[in-house]
């Protein structure tokens, strides 16, 4: 048969074949091959010659009367079914289905032929599957590819004797599955490939999106990630530059590798088209590798246009028409290797059976039980290191993000925080199924279907769901802050997941219960107007900019030298200020010569017309007449010429150096700008620890029994990091006391008309460059009758003593200082405020206290922020030149404005009738006596240091600027008042002072050669103290988090024998050991300690990934308390250490 | 207390890598004297000694925190060990500048003369310390003896963060 392709499109009315049978229907099946050949459809051609030669067998049975006579019934039912047969080609050829035409019309040829013959009414069977043929093409429209296959099949019964190879039905049955795929955007491309044109014909709108149908969750997850794995090779593709042979190759061969895993991911997910053009792709990009040097930009184009092609397709694979373009644009002759026709249709082929089934290979039952690997947070061996670094810096993000709204939730929760929670947790899943990490991405999973069952069945989740929930998030964070390093995978993490998929499972089976929304308080729902605004904010929270993870250290360095150059800076300025300082001295030189050639000149005229008047006798002239000149005259106006043009040259370079000047300011202000920038850098919102305090405060409720939100305000500032961290602990100290110490049980509040949940708010400022803290709570307030009582009882104050409130206050920030007289795990062990006031002073900053019997109490803390630049005053104290912040300094005044008097022997300063007590620096600095009695000081500064003022003595004031703070290095430690050190212009290097700072330091002896630094004392604390023995540094260090976190003093030791020698020294009031450990174990520890008359009574509990009986039972015997297997819950260690902790305190007092 | 040492020695070999530990045995070290003291110090660090350069004196510090030093935008603490020995210093002796360490590591200190450099091996280990001052004691690893000359092991790292707490 041979082919000739042609553009044409085919004309229905001419090629679709009359229902009558004429009398020579060879003829006309010829002639409509004829005509199928000329259109271009060379495949209905096929069929119309195949046609031709059954109906020539046909003429030939027409005359063998076999006599073998169908019976009449069946016989007609076998013409109704050509009719019907007939009537289907008819409505397959005005579809453009022309495949499905010749299909049809074999059939009903085959079939008249049939009939004379006989076989066909005789068959029962034939006849049953005949009148099953509609349906069949019914099925083929749904699912072409099966569809085809049983057309093809029917075909071939022996009885029809269709003379047609296997070939050739194989030809025939492609056509049919590929070109109800056909559209009119190939249409478009036609010019590419102008043998497609004819087989789009007008079945676009006949098939359009009838397979389209919604997408199941699954493969719209498998499509983003998909998406997301394609932006990949976008990436690589957009880096290439065309004229950087390197950047070609480098770009292609990223780009080969990337489209390759994109390859497998497209397989994996069922997209085995895709995966197959992909592959396709890869070979082109091979190839184009193997001639970098031909690469050209429409290569790239090409590439680039073919990956939007996919991306388009994606979003839509489910149309009929999906995909359609992607491959097309593979004939492109461009590519290195086009895609032949029949690779064409196969691959389309494929697309569309596949895109009915893809998502369900995923749409697994749920499972019952939570197993470890479902909790596994392990990288997997290949992971895609950049997309891992993206994760870790979504992660926690995201991860705050689900606990924001799950804390929504549980307190003043709507639709909106459900559909939040979900979206966070999709992205959470589709992320951590990109990089890999299982545990991250099963819990999501699950979670991501409760909350769309909440959203479907528009329920709120109740209590108990809510719990759930916030341990879920809890568990995710841990996992997130597991993944970045910063501690151990969360032990309870199977018991978080068990719980989520048991709801999971319920919701399932029952939907969601309806109880759930009438157990949400009413009181908690009053609130919810507060967090309207953060709802708002967070729905509409615009997408995440692209971040790029760079070392501490780079940043560090970047940091510094950017300082660098702001000190050049100034020392190039200061040596500009020298010079010009010079050109002024050197300018008045010049003048100063100027003048002297004026009046040498005129003395020279003088001594010619005194002198030389002589010397024109012989000329006939008078000395007035003409002027006469020697060398003195040529060399003097010679010299008042030079002083000129010096001079002149001397305003020449002022006026460069001005010009300098401008460029050296300019490039200061940039410095400073860039300074700041990088500055930036390393600045982290306020809310990156809201998640630790959510969490102390959860704790410390569940542990006191009582109900309590906490309200945080100013999340959004951004703050220095390390000063941020250095504030969880005291924030913490806070948060703690205000539940056991402030909030009341909820009883005794709806008594007293409070809501029954406390309310603590904590909010943060920016205070110019001082970080105020806020904590309110709505408790008690403090009790000054328990604070005079407990400073009595301590021998602070007398009995009877006229103590202000405001002094009572102070005292709770006394070490070991406690109201309370039964200790609690919480506090009342006299730590707490001391502690953190301790803290906040040795971070520079102050603490102020607020508080009204029964409304609660106010706690501020400032804090300052750490400064890289700041403005100062350059002074000079006996033989040092300092620099002193601004920071705090209200007014400056000079020697003749200073007032002093003596009052209670101390020597005061007045000034406009207002008295300050005066300090001097000297005296400040201990820097030893200079100075001469008589010889008053030059200069005073107001400063302002927390509510009162001071006046500081200083002797003179010499320059103000802004100086770089750098500083003093890691071997210099905190110098009271010291906030760094600068370079001057000079490259002399002086202090800079906090003068607020340094007037609330303590006095302390520095003179002496013999006083070595001692250990810095920290505020004592007793709360118990407890040692965690564990030979896993990770484990170790979360339980120690934990623990010190609740409150507690935490010793820990590396295995049994470090933890045997730091029992010598200390003893613990409760030890937690792990079991297998090197050099000495668990047991044999716990062997150990009761063996010991001391620490006999010594509770140890043991935990454990052991869970056999024989191992708890060898560990019972050895001695241990309580014999916990991980995973442990946070509540349920903290709960046990409790119990031993007061069994022991009970026991103690009995004896006592 | 012994955790946070032990914790305080695993912070110390992290952050200070490259200074001089107990566990450095190298074959070629530097020798510098203070006082009547020798100190060791391995030529794997980056040392220097530096001429005219000038020690910028602070107010409020210990005795033997000299002051700090402007080395190339480098604030250097400079640390005077012959008081921490409670030495007179002899006044024909030209004392200099020794640097140990690079970058905002760097840390420098007034040392007798220039530095020796010295074959470790033929130092002979000293079974006993001699008599040393408190704060010296701590950071004192171990000790030789080379022809009446004391010559002493110090955790640098250690001792100048010790003798710079204020």
């Amino acid at each position: 048969m041979s082919k000739e392709r042609d553009g044409g499109m085919i004309n229905k009315s001419k090629i679709a074949p009359e229902t009558n049978i004429v009398s020579d229907p060879v003829i006309v099946i010829e002639q409509l091959a004829d005509q199928s050949a000329q259109a271009g459809y060379y495949a209905l051609q096929d069929a119309n010659l195949v046609l031709a030669e059954t109906n020539g067998n046909v003429g030939e049975i027409d005359t063998d009367d076999s006599g073998n006579v169908p019976r009449i019934s069946e016989q007609r039912l076998v013409d109704e079914q050509i009719v019907i047969i007939e009537r289907l080609a008819d409505q397959a050829a005005a579809e453009g289905l022309y495949g499905l035409q010749d299909a049809n019309l074999l059939l009903a040829e085959a079939l008249l032929e049939a009939v004379k013959e006989g076989p066909v009414t005789a068959d029962a069977d034939f006849l049953m599957m005949l009148s099953g043929w509609s349906k069949l093409i019914d099925s083929y429209r749904q699912q072409p590819k099966i569809g085809a296959e049983a057309i093809i099949g029917f075909l071939r019964h022996p009885i029809l004797k269709i003379p047609m190879g296997d070939d050739e039905f194989a030809l025939l049955q492609e056509q049919l599955a590929t070109e109800i795929f056909t559209n009119e955007s190939i249409q478009k491309l036609s010019g590419n490939a102008p043998a497609l044109a004819p087989l789009i014909g007008q079945a676009v709108n006949a098939s359009g999106n009838e397979f389209s149908g919604s997408v199941s969750r699954v493969a719209q997850e498998l499509v983003d990630l998909l998406l997301l794995e394609s932006e990949q090779v976008r990436s690589c593709l957009q880096d290439i530059i065309i004229t950087d042979r390197d950047s070609v190759q480098n770009s292609l061969q990223r780009a080969g590798d990337e489209l390759e895993r994109f390859a497998n991911a497209a397989k994996t997910a069922g997209f085995e088209g895709l995966a197959r053009i992909c592959t396709h792709v890869n070979l082109n990009l091979q190839r184009f590798l193997e001639q970098v040097d031909s690469f050209t930009s429409e290569h790239l184009e090409l590439l680039l246009e073919w990956l939007g092609q996919v991306q388009e397709y994606l979003p839509s694979f489910n149309e009929s028409n999906a995909g359609q373009l992607a491959v097309v644009g593979l004939t492109d002759e461009q590519w290195a290797l086009p895609l032949s026709f029949e690779e064409l249709t196969a691959i389309l082929l494929q697309i569309r059976s596949e895109s009915l089934t893809i998502g369900d290979q995923f749409e697994a039952a749920r499972v019952q039980t939570a197993t470890d690997e479902d909790i596994s947070i392990a990288l997997p061996d290949d992971v895609n290191q950049e997309l891992m670094e993206l994760l870790l810096l979504e992660l926690p993000v995201h991860t705050q993000q689900f606990s924001e709204a799950v804390q929504r939730l549980q307190s003043n929760g709507s639709e909106k925080d459900v559909e939040v929670a979900q979206r966070v947790a999709h992205t959470l899943k589709g992320c951590a199924n990109t990089v890999g990490i299982k545990g991250i991405a099963v819990l999501t999973h699950h979670l991501e279907d409760i909350l769309m069952a909440c959203a479907s069945e528009q329920k709120l989740p109740g209590r108990a769901l809510v719990n759930a929930l916030l341990k879920a998030s809890d568990c995710l964070e841990n996992m997130s802050e597991a993944l970045l390093g910063f501690s151990s995978p969360p032990d309870d993490a199977k018991a978080v997941l068990q719980e989520i998929l048991d709801w999971a499972n319920r919701i399932d089976k029952e939907g969601m219960p309806d109880s759930e929304t009438e157990e949400i308080l009413p009181e908690t729902q009053a609130a919810s107007g507060d967090t309207d605004e953060t709802l708002e904010k967070s729905a509409t929270e615009p997408l995440q900019t692209t971040m790029v993870r760079v070392a501490a250290e780079q940043i560090e360095s970047l940091f510094r030298l950017s300082g660098e150059n702001i000190i050049l800076n100034g020392q190039a300025q200061e040596r500009l200020r020298r010079v010009n300082d010079q050109l002024q001295a050197m300018q008045m030189q010049f003048a100063l010569l100027r003048q002297l050639g004026a009046e040498l000149e005129q003395l020279i005229d003088l001594k010619d017309l005194t002198g030389l008047s002589s010397g024109l006798n012989g000329t006939g002239f008078d000395a007035l007449e003409m002027d006469q000149y020697n060398e003195l005259h040529t060399a003097s106006r010679r010299m008042a010429e030079a002083a000129i043009d010096a001079r002149e040259i001397g305003v020449d370079i002022n006026k460069e150096l001005e010009q300098a000047s401008e460029v050296l300011q300019y490039q200061q202000r940039l410095a400073i700008e860039a300074q700041e920038v990088v500055m930036q850098t390393r600045l982290v919102p306020v809310a990156s620890i809201t998640p630790r305090l959510q969490r102390s405060l959860r704790q410390t409720c569940r542990l006191t029994d009582k109900q309590s939100e906490l309200v945080l305000t100013g999340e959004e500032l951004l703050v220095d990091g390390d000063t941020l961290n250095a504030l969880v602990n005291p924030l913490m100290h806070i948060l703690r006391n205000a539940v056991d110490h402030g909030i009341e049980i909820e009883s005794d509040r709806l008594s007293q008309g409070k809501p029954g949940n406390g309310r603590i708010a904590i909010g943060f400022e920016l205070e110019g460059n001082t970080l105020l803290v806020r904590c309110l709570d709505d408790g008690r307030g403090l009790d000054y009758d328990a604070i005079r009582a407990a400073a009595e009882k301590r021998g602070v104050i007398e009995s009877g003593q006229e103590v202000s409130e405001e002094e009572l206050k102070r005292f709770i920030l006394r070490p070991n200082f406690s109201t309370r007289t039964v200790t609690t795990q919480t506090s009342g062990r006299g730590v707490g405020m001391d502690a953190v006031y301790a803290q906040i002073i040795a971070m520079g900053g102050t603490l102020t206290m607020e508080s009204e019997s029964g409304r609660g109490m106010t706690i501020e803390l400032r804090v300052p922020l750490p400064v890289s630049l700041t403005y100062a005053l350059l002074v000079n104290v006996g033989q040092y030149r300092i620099a002193i912040a601004n920071k705090g300094i209200s007014q400056i005044h000079y020697s003749g404005d200073i007032q002093l008097i003596t009052e209670d022997d101390q020597e005061k300063l007045l000034l406009e009738g207002i008295t300050y007590p005066v300090a001097k620096l000297d005296d400040l600095l201990h820097i030893p006596g200079h100075r001469k009695q008589q010889r008053p000081h030059g200069a005073m500064l107001l400063v302002q240091n927390e509510e009162k003022t001071t006046a500081v003595l200083i002797d003179s004031v010499v320059d103000t600027r802004d100086v770089v703070i750098k500083s003093l290095g890691q071997y210099i430690g905190k110098i009271p008042g010291f906030i760094g050190a600068t370079i001057l212009g000079d490259g002399t290097v002086t202090p800079v002072l906090d003068m607020p700072e340094l007037l609330r330091a303590p006095a302390r002896p520095i003179n002496s050669l013999y006083t070595y630094p001692t250990d810095i004392e920290e505020p004592e604390s007793m709360m118990p103290t407890i040692m965690v023995v564990d030979d896993s540094l990770s484990q170790r260090r979360a339980l120690e988090q934990l623990l010190s976190d609740v409150g507690y003093k935490v010793r820990t030791a590396r295995d049994g024998i470090e933890a045997v020698n730091l029992l010598a020294q200390v003893k613990p009031d409760l030890v937690l050991t792990d079991l297998e450990m090197p050099r000495m174990n668990g047991i044999e520890l716990t062997a150990h300690i009761r063996a010991q008359s001391s620490l006999r009574k010594l509770p140890v509990i043991m935990i454990t990934s052991r869970t056999t009986q024989k191992h708890r039972q060898m560990a019972e015997e050895s001695g241990i308390d309580f014999y916990l297997a991980k995973p442990v819950r946070d509540e349920d260690l903290l709960v046990k250490v409790h119990h031993l902790l007061e069994q022991t305190a009970d026991t103690e007092r009995k004896i006592a | 207390m012994q955790t946070e040492e032990f914790e305080a020695a695993d912070h110390t070999i992290t952050d200070f890598p490259s200074m001089p530990q107990a566990e450095f045995k190298v074959e070629t070290v530097f020798g510098i004297r203070i006082g009547s003291m020798g100190f060791l110090v391995p030529t794997t660090i980056y040392c220097e000694v530096l001429d005219k350069i000038q020690v910028n004196t602070l107010p409020n510090v210990h005795p033997w925190v000299s002051g700090l030093l402007n080395l190339r935008g480098n604030l250097v603490p400079v640390f005077d060990l012959r008081i921490v020995l409670e030495e007179e210093t002899a006044s024909h002796i030209k004392r200099r500048l020794f640097s140990i360490d690079r970058g905002d590591k760097t840390v420098a200190l007034w040392i007798d003369d220039f530095p020796e450099v010295k074959d470790s091996t033929i130092l002979q280990p000293l079974k006993e310390l001699p008599p040393l001052p408190q704060i010296l004691q701590s950071f004192v690893t171990d000790g030789y003896e080379q022809n009446g000359q004391v010559w002493l092991n110090v955790k640098f790292g250690d001792l100048f963060k010790a003798l710079g707490r204020h």
